[in-house]
């Protein structure tokens, strides 16, 4: 059977109360940044090591099981990897003679194209650990508000900070909700004799494509639905809006984001 | 192994059930289910929300991966390594909760022609079955051959879903809330046609429902659900004399129990396990003679 969603961990919140969890949003996606900035600054093996290791800790905190984000994630890892098979046959850059490994017409293995296409990988995993690690720990709600603060003063500037934030907020949370959809529709499928549980991968692959209609139809009705509730119970984005739970940051919480700056200034430095 | 013509058709033994097991938001949804259904029978699946009904039915068919508890076909572990799944699936129809999900094609005739087309039956008899399945369920071939799926409406989706399995000619069909959000004119036309489906095929049906009143309708025996167990299972009328019991559980009852259940304050021994309104009647006159 199709099990996408014990397997795919990408845009779900898992509440733990932990100390994660009940951080200010907004201090989680100032350290975000710090650590997305990061990633582009580190250019080591050791230096993703030391960013990496604080993803962990970060994880470890957050209570959430190591081995169900790491199940959650192997699809993800399975096509970094085969883009990182490209990047490594096909590597565009300088390579001495003495540098080459294994070579056939275009193709060709070389130390410098191994070290380039494990720090791009790195990079990905990290930034991709960085952003699940967020949405696992902060709900809809609080992170579209820490947005809306973070981005608030642009409004001045006439940005529909809001309104992008709605729509990129909603844009995660419907990764889910659509996995469920597509589980449904091939258990539904598979009794009327599609055998999505049969077969090899590209078979596998060509049946899955079958769904595609259906999930447009129901996303788009959802993606009505949505609005029309929205329209019945008055929503307005914006300067209207009120909040009913004021966010404060904590003293530890500055204490957290300090720690990331100099974990991440740490990293990049060794 | 040749199927076992004693054994019952659909046999649950210890079924348990838990949803992204494994995962934090794990869900167990069926604790330890074993029951027997014999071939012909008319059974009812009733239970509140989250009771466990749809896992249930969506064992018999194989569309969960079974882990503890066994489910056998005829006498034979459908779990086992092996078995054939897609012979299973042929075997037993189901009709899920929203037709929408297993609508496959666009047009109405197709989608009819695709559960046999798949089972590798030909064009003529595919074509034929098409026909009369669609005649039965009240939906003219000529008239609804070439109509797109999704601009019909949503009872008429839901007979089309039917429809689609009805060509199968499976011996068993399971139907996951039938009635759900038909107004009551397509109600009683639905339930009608599906009483003469049953008869005329002499179909073993399996009906989930967390509505008794329909389900009451269509089947004779009764199986209650509640948090994942079996709490009750027995022919109607018994189930229907724990009426406090079954309210108790959020189980919409019949109206003649309904009833029975006000009138009781004026008649504390009226039965409970009335089937029609002439039934309830004939009790109350029964009591205003005596007085």
């Amino acid at each position: 059977m199709l099990e996408l969603q014990r397997n795919v961990v990408f845009g779900q919140f898992v509440d733990t109360g932990s100390v994660i969890h009940r951080m200010d949003p907004r201090i989680k996606l100032a350290a975000m940044f710090v650590m997305l900035v990061a990633s582009f600054l580190i250019d080591s093996f050791l230096g993703f090591a030391v960013a990496l290791l604080l993803v962990v800790l970060i994880q470890v905190s957050s209570l959430i099981p190591l081995g169900y984000v790491l199940r959650g994630s192997a699809f993800f890892l399975g096509f970094l990897l085969f883009v990182l098979l490209f990047q490594v046959l096909f590597y565009p850059g300088e390579v001495p003679e003495s540098g080459y490994l294994w070579r056939w017409g275009i193709l060709s293995i070389s130390t410098e194209g191994l070290r380039s296409a494990g720090i791009l990988g790195l990079r990905v995993i990290f930034l991709y650990y960085v952003t699940t690690m967020l949405m696992l720990t902060t709900s809809l709600v609080d992170l579209t508000n820490g947005l809306e603060l973070i981005f608030g003063p642009l409004q001045r500037l006439r940005v529909p900070v809001n309104e992008l934030v709605l729509v990129f907020v909603i844009a995660i949370k419907f990764v889910p909700i659509f996995i469920e959809e597509v589980e449904r529709l091939a258990r539904a499928q598979t009794a009327r004799g599609v055998p999505f549980d049969e077969g090899g991968a590209f078979t596998r692959a060509r049946r899955l494509g079958r769904l595609l209609v259906p999930i447009f139809i129901s996303g788009f009705h959802r993606a009505d639905l949505l609005s029309i509730a929205m329209h019945t119970r008055c929503y307005r984005g914006g300067r209207y809006r009120t909040k009913f739970r004021q966010m404060s940051a904590r003293p530890s919480d500055w204490a957290i984001l300090a720690l990331v700056v100099v974990w991440m200034l740490a990293a990049w430095q060794v | 192994m040749t199927p076992d013509s004693d054994a019952p058709i659909i046999e649950l033994r210890g079924f348990r059930y838990t949803y992204l097991e494994g995962t934090p938001r794990a869900n167990e949804a069926i604790r330890d289910v074993s029951f027997e259904i014999r071939r012909g029978e008319r059974v009812a699946i009733v239970g509140p929300t989250r009771s466990g009904k749809s896992t249930v039915v969506d064992s018999f068919a194989h569309l969960l991966r079974l882990k503890r508890g066994q489910v056998f076909y005829e006498g034979e572990d459908v779990g086992a390594p092996g078995y054939d799944r897609g012979m299973l699936r042929r075997k037993i129809g189901m009709v899920f909760q929203r037709p929408d999900s297993q609508l496959i094609e666009d047009v109405v005739g197709a989608d009819v022609a695709f559960g046999p087309t798949a089972a590798g039956i030909g064009a003529e008899e595919t074509r034929r079955r098409v026909e009369e399945s669609l005649n039965s369920l009240g939906l003219p071939y000529p008239e609804f051959r070439l109509r797109y799926v999704h601009a019909l409406s949503g009872g008429q989706r839901r007979r089309v879903a039917i429809a689609g399995v009805i060509a199968m000619r499976t011996p068993v069909l399971v139907l996951d809330e039938p009635m759900a959000g038909l107004d009551p004119r397509g109600r009683r036309e639905l339930l009608g046609l599906l009483r003469r489906l049953a008869d005329d095929r002499d179909l073993t049906l399996v009906v989930c429902s967390a509505s008794l009143g329909d389900a009451s309708l269509l089947c004779d025996r009764v199986v209650v659900l509640d948090e994942g167990r079996v709490v009750m299972d027995g022919p109607l009328r018994e189930v229907l004399r724990e009426a406090d019991a079954l309210a108790a559980l959020d189980v919409t009852l019949p109206e003649p129990v309904n009833g029975a259940l006000e009138l009781r304050k004026l008649f504390p021994d009226l039965p409970a396990d009335l089937l029609t309104e002439e039934e309830l009647e004939a009790e109350l006159l029964k009591r205003l003679d005596v007085a």
